[in-house]
């Protein structure tokens, strides 16, 4: 049942992000930056996926050391892994942006510099789960790596405020806005986005449920 | 206005399409990577996913084998 419910969820969000692209396809260029503004549309919303599943992982790996529950370990995991692949596209994207606005694919202003830190971190985390045979061990290492790595985060979010950057201010929260319709639309996908790294993260979770079965099952083989 | 525009070469009209042509390459790049990066990302977990049943079906006749010998 609850395979169908995520299935189900992944195949909307799915559905609203091909509507929504054929739709913002549709919505007339920007005026000063032209088609290419419309990379916002993805951009932002895996940007903020990423974010809040940096969060998740904190919270779920503080959890992990209080109570040490191997569910808060696999949550973190999976919501970390996913939030990687959400934070790579919006380094892609925004690096193709970048490519046609400024000319140039990579500049090391604050906000670039400390999201791809931010990446770095996470694919360490991941790393340094690989490392760690042990279980305890390595959920209890990952975990206080987690915190550590989320330590980054309030620096990519706050660095266009913190410092001059040549990162855009934010559109919502700089001043500016969106016409209404173009703001239906950043919603429509930003709650797309969401849905499908929740999918996906609920699709790592069990698959971290597998592998504690198969830890558990080669336990019991080498008893025997 | 129409001083300003009668100013308007041929040049600055086919610059003008190569930068909207531009444009709308690079947000089409721009969506292409951020589909291949996830759809790769969800082919891993696919593969991944097949490796663990694998393994525990492995895993579950082994034990039944042991148990039965």
């Amino acid at each position: 049942m609850r395979d169908k419910i995520v299935y189900a969820l992944g195949l909307a969000a799915a559905l609203v992000i091909a509507w929504n692209t054929y739709a913002i396809s549709q919505l007339p260029d920007e005026v000063q930056q032209g088609a290419v503004f419309k990379i916002i549309f993805f951009h932002v919303p895996v940007a903020i996926t990423a974010m809040i599943f940096a969060a998740v992982a904190l919270i779920a790996s503080v959890l992990f050391l209080i109570t040490r529950k191997f569910q808060f370990d696999a949550l973190a995991v999976a919501v970390t892994e996913v939030g990687l692949a959400f934070l790579a596209a919006n380094l892609v994207t925004g690096s193709l942006w970048g490519r046609q606005i400024w000319g140039i694919w990579w500049t090391w202003d604050a906000r670039l510099t400390s999201a791809l830190v931010c990446w770095l971190l996470y694919a360490g985390y991941l790393m340094l789960r690989r490392a760690i045979e042990e279980p305890t061990q390595r959920a209890t290492f990952a975990a206080v790596f987690s915190i550590f790595a989320f330590l980054d985060v309030p620096i990519v979010v706050f660095s266009i405020k913190w410092w001059r950057t040549q990162h855009p201010q934010p559109v919502f929260w700089g001043g500016g806005s969106f016409p209404p319709d173009w703001s239906r639309h950043f919603l429509y996908n930003m709650l797309a986005m969401v849905a499908l790294g929740v999918v996906l993260a609920a699709v790592r979770y069990s698959q971290e449920e597998s592998q504690r079965e198969i830890d558990s099952l080669r336990r019991m083989a080498h008893a025997f | 206005m129409y001083l300003l525009l009668a100013q308007i070469t041929q040049e600055d009209l086919r610059r003008e399409a190569m930068r909207l042509q531009h444009d709308y390459e690079f947000l089409t790049y721009g969506l292409i990577a951020a589909w291949v990066i996830l759809a790769l990302y969800v082919l891993l977990m696919v593969g991944r996913q097949r490796k663990l049943k694998r393994e525990i079906a492995g895993l579950r006749a082994m034990l039944e084998e042991k148990q039965h010998s």
